[in-house]
């Protein structure tokens, strides 16, 4: 009996924790200093360079050309579409003063898919055009949204590509005095 | 007397100890609380925005991560190049005599500024192979300035040989 009261004695014990929390209490601070409560992220906008383009003109001399440019103002958007030399345009209403991006999305899309295999955009906005409002456009026009159908496009092996991307790579037309 | 001296040796060894345990085991869970917060917001993004209300970057879906390059602010007050102040601006509005004459697009403080920044890469990367001018830029600019003091800013960093802009923005998610 008097064993087995020793036994459950030596059971239960105290652990320990000062040094867990001297360890804790070190690393808290160091944390603190690095910690971010926002997340920053990118969006690519490089700016149209005089040879890059005209290099990219001369590869796809042969090719069919197909530009899309969006002009964007207070008063609403404009697709402008050069199609081998035919110019189309589409208008973008606006919703009070700015654009409606719900028509912004809505003709990107159908844009999109009667050009599948175009990822290059050219946007101009107007000069009292606030950034926030070139980020929510970019934002419209650069994939699907979600439940919408993929765009499918052929690679150079005529493979075909499923994607939820609309036009990725947009680049600012007016900066250089455009 | 005696008595007494003895009650008193009695009630001394009756007497809880002097030391005693503090119980930190709350505390330590407590500190492992906020420990896992801490981790899994840690941050080691090489952009870091002190917020104010003079540069509230917009907020967008991209989910693309900054990359460690020069890193170019226009705020409301200010544009600066790596930190250091080099165009003063109005609540967003640029000063005439900051602009060049002959081509009202070009800030020349700011072209000074970048030119200096292209050159120091471009000596780093002559004598290390590894390292290489790519001319690209992270702007972080507030969501209220308008286009045309962008285009201004862009123009200027085109013609200093930073063609790759690359726009700052606040994740959505």
């Amino acid at each position: 009996m008097r064993a087995f009261n020793r036994r459950t004695e030596d059971a239960t014990f105290d652990l320990n924790l000062a040094p867990m929390l001297d360890i804790i209490v070190s690393i808290v601070p160091m944390l603190l200093l690095s910690v971010a409560f926002v997340h920053v992220t990118v969006i690519d906008t490089p700016v149209p360079q005089a040879v890059e383009r005209a290099i990219a003109a001369a590869n796809e001399k042969n090719k069919d050309l197909v530009q899309v440019s969006l002009y964007i103002s207070k008063n609403g958007g404009r697709f402008v579409i050069n199609d081998r030399g035919q110019v189309k345009e589409t208008a973008v209403a606006a919703k009070g003063d700015k654009i409606d991006l719900e028509a912004l999305h809505k003709e990107t899309l159908a844009i999109k898919q009667a050009y599948p295999d175009v990822f290059r955009l050219e946007l101009n906005p107007d000069e009292s055009v606030p950034l926030e409002e070139i980020v929510e456009v970019l934002d419209q026009i650069r994939t699907t949204a979600h439940g919408e159908p993929q765009i499918v496009f052929k690679d150079e092996n005529g493979q075909p590509i499923e994607t939820n991307l609309l036009f990725p790579d947009v680049i600012f037309g007016n900066v250089a005095g455009g | 007397m005696r008595r007494s001296r003895r009650g008193f040796a009695k009630y001394m060894d009756k007497r809880l100890p002097a030391t005693f345990k503090i119980q930190i085991t709350s505390m330590v869970d407590m500190f492992v609380i906020l420990l896992v917060f801490l981790l899994k917001s840690y941050s080691t993004s090489p952009v870091n925005i002190t917020p104010s209300d003079k540069l509230t970057l917009p907020v967008s879906t991209s989910t693309k991560d900054p990359v460690d390059v020069l890193k170019l602010v226009v705020s409301k007050t200010g544009i600066f190049v790596e930190d250091e102040k080099v165009v003063d601006l109005n609540d967003g509005v640029l000063d005439v005599k900051d602009v060049d004459e002959n081509d009202t697009q070009f800030i020349r403080a700011l072209y000074t500024a970048l030119d200096e920044q292209a050159k120091k890469s471009q000596n780093i990367a002559a004598v290390n192979e590894e390292i290489e001018f790519d001319g690209k830029v992270i702007m972080q600019a507030d969501r209220s300035l308008p286009y045309d003091l962008l285009r201004k800013v862009m123009y200027t960093s085109m013609m200093a040989g930073y063609s790759d802009v690359k726009i700052a923005v606040y994740s959505k998610q």
